[in-house]
């Protein structure tokens, strides 16, 4: 493995959730203790299982690993990190202000910058050499901070008075505000993570072209910034199981193998490595230990398989309610607006595709709209289906023409240091989503008379900061001008459930579902309740016979039935096709469920 | 010299760069701002988000949240007194508060720098 090479003093792997990063960095961190060396392992992740690996509670402090030698971890929530960042801040308030008030304070900090922010305060300390890490030779981060808050770390005019002063004038640093170390220490801990002889950034992904995309798009804002120091790992690759014939398993191998040959240009001067998918679950200290050692014929034994799913287990799930099960239902509304949410990756065009599809050929009228890309999926539809017309809006051409009248109006009146932080904000993740959205809500209005099926939207965090805004243009607009107008935020057409559908999608893996829990309790809190679940790419929902393939389905049982138990009102799962579901007739398929139809 | 307070709401920031529409209003009063503290004036911005503190401690500020609502801001004190609520004060309104002479707004006039770029909505 070359990201094992010479390893500087600190790994960072990233990668979004599902990719495999904490399974890498556990299994890099034992590596290095059993060659000798000193070693501190830190997790943020949420469905963090580090400590479940080595049977031990960790959480916020440093804990030897006594089954490791030279081992020892430590956890950091973000969320927990979070909240006490916003208790700092809204604390001594609590009871003194009206309830009202100080529920509002805490959705401004309530957002994902502000947990990254959070979290990256917990790094600092490890990243400056400072008295409590001096014992280790290596530190592995089972995350990465993005480029927007390094950048956001990395603006002088951002630190200005304000942590020094402790108060500014109406300040805009937002959740920079409250945080308590010093300017130098952040300036350090961004100076480390941008020397090469200190810091590795190891990009984890696997072999699919969305998720290669989504990559490099990282490799390229992290690089731009001076990270320079990359490797890339393709996690999870399929290999030839000797033998084996198994359709699906060779339609599986031919995907990935087709999505790593035309890998982002970007991406192909960097180191990289390949860890192979493995038949056994990556939970325990003998699993880990394998996961980056070299394939070998053991790991293809039936015997190394850990699940107890019976027969009985997988023909209950072929019985699970499919997707178009769940399209008879909205149906019956006659018209509406369908709204698929979920992270990157999971599925969300494809399966907006399939509800457009099948609403369609229930000879009802459907508009898709959709952000994809690539688009391809798009295309193939346009003309295809009389009752369906698909519109495609360009998420990188609506952000910049919103960046671009943002600057216009306001940067002119602003000097170099308030209009580098002005664009420093234009380039936050919620900037991308506000303008996307704003040119979905032109169509949005169609929903009054026809489906509108769309495959992105804003978190519900934003939704309420949308609203808080609307709320108070509406206030000022009252004032100014007396005059009565009719408003409607974006917020009180999602929260009446008889005008919009949101579906969640998500795939069948402990990560990507906990993501998703995550995303339910944040619309939820926008009063938006989620109308159902959509669990893509199962291959619990196929049949195949291959060792590899069938160890998953195993995997994912678990996962299925916290969706189905847990989580969702309703739910529907979706098999993982031989091939990409482009079409109509693929996408007819994907949502029937139908194993003959799949295997087409 | 009067003591001006400008308690602002709790917007993401106060540029309103992460809503659905920059407001105008914001921008100018920034700028108006920065030219009476240029004149001499003394002016002191709260954002609720950010600061909700000072507005605990005025008993002026929490008594109008509590009667009015967060949606009533901004709320403008002169010397500790109520002088303005439910909109930003013009820079004529600001001069005289002051005490300062306006003056014709030079081309040249240096731009606010309080505002907010670096807050995050998110």
């Amino acid at each position: 493995m070359k990201f094992l090479d010479q390893p500087p003093r600190f790994l960072f792997f990233t990668g979004k959730g599902g990719v495999g990063k904490t399974s890498i960095a556990c299994a890099t961190a034992i590596r290095l203790a059993e060659s000798g060396r000193r070693v501190l392992l830190v997790s943020t992740d949420p469905a963090s299982n580090v400590g479940q690996v080595f049977g031990l509670e960790i959480g916020n402090r440093i804990v030897d690993m006594a089954a490791v030698p030279g081992l020892a971890a430590l956890e950091i929530d973000p969320m927990a990190a979070a909240q006490v960042y916003r208790d700092r801040i809204v604390g001594p308030v609590r009871g003194v202000l009206p309830e009202a008030v100080v529920r509002g304070i805490e959705e401004q900090l309530s957002g994902a910058c502000t947990t990254e922010i959070a979290a990256f305060d917990e790094f600092t300390a490890l990243l400056t050499d400072s008295a409590l890490v001096a014992g280790f030779e290596h530190i592995v981060f089972d995350t990465a901070p993005t480029g927007h808050t390094i950048r956001l770390l990395q603006l002088p005019g951002a630190w200005s008075g304000f942590l020094d002063a402790g108060k500014g004038d109406a300040s805009c640093l937002g959740p920079l505000a409250g945080l308590e170390k010093q300017r130098s220490q952040y300036k350090a801990a961004v100076e480390a993570l941008a020397d090469p002889a200190r810091t590795r950034l190891i990009l984890v992904a696997r072999a699919q072209a969305a998720t290669l995309r989504e990559v490099a798009r990282t490799h390229e804002e992290l690089a731009a910034i001076g990270l320079r120091q990359q490797h890339l790992v393709i996690n999870g690759v399929m290999p030839a199981e000797g033998g084996s014939t198994d359709a699906l398993a060779q339609a599986i191998i031919r995907r990935e193998q087709a999505a790593l040959a035309n890998i982002p240009s970007t991406l192909q001067a960097l180191p990289r490595d390949e860890v192979g998918l493995k038949p056994f679950n990556l939970v325990g200290l003998p699993a880990l230990r394998r996961l980056l050692g070299a394939d070998d014929a053991d790991d293809m034994d039936n015997s190394a398989l850990t699940g107890q799913a019976t027969a009985a287990d997988f023909l209950a799930l072929l019985a699970a309610p499919n997707l178009a099960a769940l399209v008879d239902e909205i149906a019956t509304d006659g018209h509406g607006l369908i709204m698929l949410m979920g992270k990157g990756g999971v599925g969300k065009t494809t399966i907006a595709a399939a509800v457009a599809v099948e609403l369609a050929r229930r000879g009802l009228a459907v508009h898709l709209t959709t952000s994809d890309p690539a688009a391809h999926l798009a295309e193939t539809l346009a003309g295809n289906l009389p009752q369906l017309s698909v519109s495609r809006i360009d998420p990188q051409v609506e952000t910049e023409r919103y960046r671009q009248q943002v600057l216009k109006s306001k940067g002119a009146q602003l000097d170099a240091h308030g209009r580098a932080l002005l664009e420093e904000d234009l380039r936050s993740p919620c900037t991308e989503e506000i303008a996307v959205f704003q040119a979905f809500s032109r169509i949005i209005r169609e929903a009054h008379q026809k489906f509108v099926v769309m495959d992105t939207a804003p978190t519900g965090h934003t939704l309420l900061l949308l609203d808080a805004t609307g709320a108070y243009h509406r206030e000022v607009a009252r004032q100014m001008s007396a005059t009565h107008m009719h408003y409607t935020t974006p917020m009180m057409q999602l929260q009446d459930a008889k005008q919009t559908k949101v579906l969640i999608a998500t795939l069948a893996e402990t990560t990507p579902v906990l993501e998703a829990a995550n995303l339910q309790s944040d619309l939820r809190r926008a009063g938006i309740e989620p109308w159902a679940w959509v669990i893509n790419s199962s291959v619990a929902a196929v049949e195949s016979s291959s060792p590899l393939l069938r160890q998953r389905a195993v995997n994912e049982l678990a996962q299925i039935d916290a969706v189905a138990n847990q989580h969702a009102a309703r739910y529907a799962v979706v098999p993982l096709l031989e091939e990409e579901p482009v079409g109509v007739e693929r996408l007819q398929a994907l949502a029937r469920g139908s194993l003959d139809l799949a295997k087409g | 010299m009067a003591n001006i307070q400008v308690y602002d709401p709790a917007l993401c920031c106060s540029t309103g760069v992460c809503g659905v529409d920059v407001d105008q209003q914001l921008v100018t009063f920034a700028a108006d701002v920065d030219w009476a503290k240029q004149q001499g004036a003394q002016i002191e911005r709260f954002n609720l988000a950010q600061q909700p503190l000072a507005f605990a401690e005025s008993a002026v500020v929490r008594g109008f949240l509590e009667r009015s609502g967060a949606e009533s801001l901004p709320l403008i004190l002169v010397d500790g007194e109520v002088a303005l609520a439910g909109r930003y004060p013009k820079r004529s309104e600001l001069a005289r508060w002051a005490g300062i002479a306006e003056v014709p707004v030079a081309a040249d006039a240096k731009p606010a720098k309080s505002c907010c770029g670096g807050s995050r909505c998110c």
